[in-house]
């Protein structure tokens, strides 16, 4: 890899102001896109956000009134870029398609930096999430066949199975079981550190999503499902949010975040199969070029250290969107009944995770398995797309 | 791609006592008769088409006789409303016209029917957004299953799975041109109008 961000300088960030005119993306053709230019999409709008929010939580953190206007500064660039981002989604695809798309990345997105993740206890836990976003997926396409008698298959494309992964009745842990333990900072392959800001700003804004969308709904299963799922995304903000050491600095941080958009704007430029999406990720690569410099600078004048000190010597390998389907049929196999305790995993349903289950479910069955039921009587079927056979787990197979 | 049929018009055990949901779910249907157009070739796209325009026509048709009428009384608003739609019906009227009047093989068929395609898609939100809503906000139960069941008596008009033994175009001559079907569905529609 010869593409150092350090090393290129990128629009002057007084040049990076867009009007109008420039923001009125047209959007991408529902029907006949690469499903994989849906999820960059949806990743980059994730990452964007995530981008925004730091920094404004960064300024309130921030007693300098000249440090608050330069970061109030490349905030609203941040903003514009989130803002042609997102609207590259189309206006005719509904919530619950727009849903589907989320957990095709939530799914190959954390199914890839799974594969790819150096650290085995990271791994792990990337590897327990993504059983639970392929959940999350099939109870939502069932439901999206109930609404619109459309499957879910004509947006995931067969890229993505859509079958049981871990259920989702048992995703409801007590929240102290969420809390992970942290890379720590100063000997962890840098890698590690794109990885777990990546996950935790795409499993954030899923959060948001459903939170603010899941009452648009009028079907009481549909409400239903949106704040089951909705809780959950809860939960996995905080099991990857922890895996980040909180002993990084603010500014350390800062440079973190600039440098994840580069790479990332980077991975999307190199695959990118639509020729318009693919220039909006070239542009915005020259604008997060000089975010980075600008990130750079503060952290040296506040913690008077080098950003070559904390970040990777050379830009990681580019992350991609590609099917995961044997890697996901692997964990099936392996590692469906697995709960947390503490920072750990295990195997058996103790008294925290009962209490919980009984607390939540109140004796009833979730909207998870009630949507299954209301699509059967509907139907007499589940819908799945088993592209690659059998379910892996004989329990998880269609009776 | 799954081994599971596609569902279509009135195939599933939904008991369709409201009529929002049954005719978002014919939009999804129409969907599916688009996307099974474009992939197949020769007579099979041919059928696929001629049921695509049979389901198109029946739903339009309920629609102008049951549901926009409704709208127009039932909200402020509703009239511009109705107004936007039906002027979204009548271009996708004319583009399909046009399509028509070509043969399904034709070079100039596939990118016309994608135009069509998108025309009809952002009416069927539009209509979902801008007019169902409200509908559902400002009637109750018993008018929504009334509604329901004269758009299922149009839904019967027109079948959307191809007749086993005559996947040719034979089949759906038999049923008479499109302006016969609209006529003998507004007349469907008006009589479970009337019963219900």
């Amino acid at each position: 890899m010869t593409f150092n961000p350090l090393e290129q300088r990128g629009i002057p960030l007084d040049r990076q102001l867009r009007s109008w005119r420039e923001l009125n993306v047209p959007p991408i053709d529902p029907d006949r896109c690469d499903p994989y230019t849906r999820c960059r999409i949806i990743t980059m709008n994730g990452i964007e956000v995530e981008a925004i929010m730091f920094s404004h939580q960064l300024a309130r953190n921030t007693v300098d009134p000249e440090v608050k206007r330069q970061l109030a500064r490349t905030r609203y660039i941040e903003a514009q870029q989130q803002k042609v981002v997102n609207w590259l989604l189309p206006g005719v695809s509904s919530v619950l398609e727009t849903t589907i798309a989320y957990e095709q990345v939530a799914v190959d997105l954390t199914g890839w930096v799974a594969r790819m993740e150096p650290d085995p206890y990271l791994k792990q836990a990337y590897e327990f999430g993504v059983l639970e976003d392929f959940d999350h997926l099939y109870r939502y396409a069932n439901l999206y066949e109930m609404i619109e008698h459309r499957k879910a298959e004509s947006i995931v494309d067969n890229l993505t199975e859509v079958m049981p992964g871990r259920p989702t009745r048992f995703h409801h842990r007590d929240p102290v079981d969420n809390v992970r333990d942290p890379y720590d900072k100063d000997t962890t392959n840098p890698l590690s550190k794109l990885h777990a800001l990546t996950i935790m700003s795409a499993e954030q804004q899923t959060m948001n999503f459903y939170m603010n969308v899941g009452p648009q709904y009028m079907e009481p299963i549909a409400r239903q499902l949106y704040q089951e799922i909705g809780l959950i995304e809860e939960e996995h903000v905080t099991h990857y949010e922890s895996l980040v050491d909180p002993g990084e600095t603010w500014w350390e941080q800062l440079v973190n975040h600039e440098y994840n958009e580069c790479y990332l704007y980077y991975s999307f430029m190199e695959q990118e199969s639509d020729p318009k999406v693919k220039a909006i990720w070239e542009l915005h690569l020259n604008m997060e070029l000089e975010h980075l410099h600008i990130a750079c600078d503060l952290m040296r004048r506040h913690d008077g250290r080098e950003p070559q000190e904390v970040l990777a010597p050379e830009l990681p390998n580019v992350l991609t969107f590609e099917p995961n389907k044997q890697y996901l049929r692997h964990l099936l196999d392996t590692q469906m009944d697995l709960t947390t305790l503490g920072a750990g995993y295990v195997r058996e349903a103790h008294e925290r995770f009962e209490k919980m289950q009984e607390q939540i479910h109140g004796g009833e069955e979730p909207p998870s398995d009630r949507v299954m039921a209301e699509h059967d009587e509907m139907f007499g079927r589940e819908y799945r797309v088993q592209s690659e056979g059998e379910h892996p787990d004989p329990a998880m197979r269609e009776k | 791609m799954s081994e599971l049929h596609t569902p279509q018009a009135g195939d599933d055990h939904a008991p369709d006592l409201d009529v929002v949901g049954l005719l978002m779910r014919q939009h999804g249907d129409i969907r599916n008769l688009f996307d099974e157009v474009e992939q197949s070739k020769g007579d099979e796209r041919r059928d696929a088409f001629h049921r695509l325009v049979r389901l198109l026509a029946v739903h339009e048709t309920a629609e102008e006789e049951v549901v926009h009428p409704f709208a127009r009384r039932a909200f402020e608003g509703g009239e511009q409303v109705v107004e936007d739609r039906l002027a979204e019906e009548r271009a996708a009227k004319e583009t399909l016209s046009a399509l028509d009047d070509l043969d399904t093989d034709d070079p100039e068929f596939l990118p016309k029917l994608r135009a069509l395609r998108t025309d009809v898609q952002e009416h069927a939100r539009a209509e979902e957004r801008y007019e169902f809503t409200h509908i559902r906000r400002s009637t109750d139960v018993t008018n929504l299953a009334t509604m329901a069941k004269a758009v299922k008596a149009a839904e019967a008009m027109a079948p959307t799975r191809p007749h086993p033994g005559v996947e040719s175009a034979a089949a759906n001559v038999a049923l008479g041109p499109v302006a016969a079907l609209m006529d003998r569905t507004k007349d469907a529609v008006r009589k479970a109008m009337k019963n219900g």
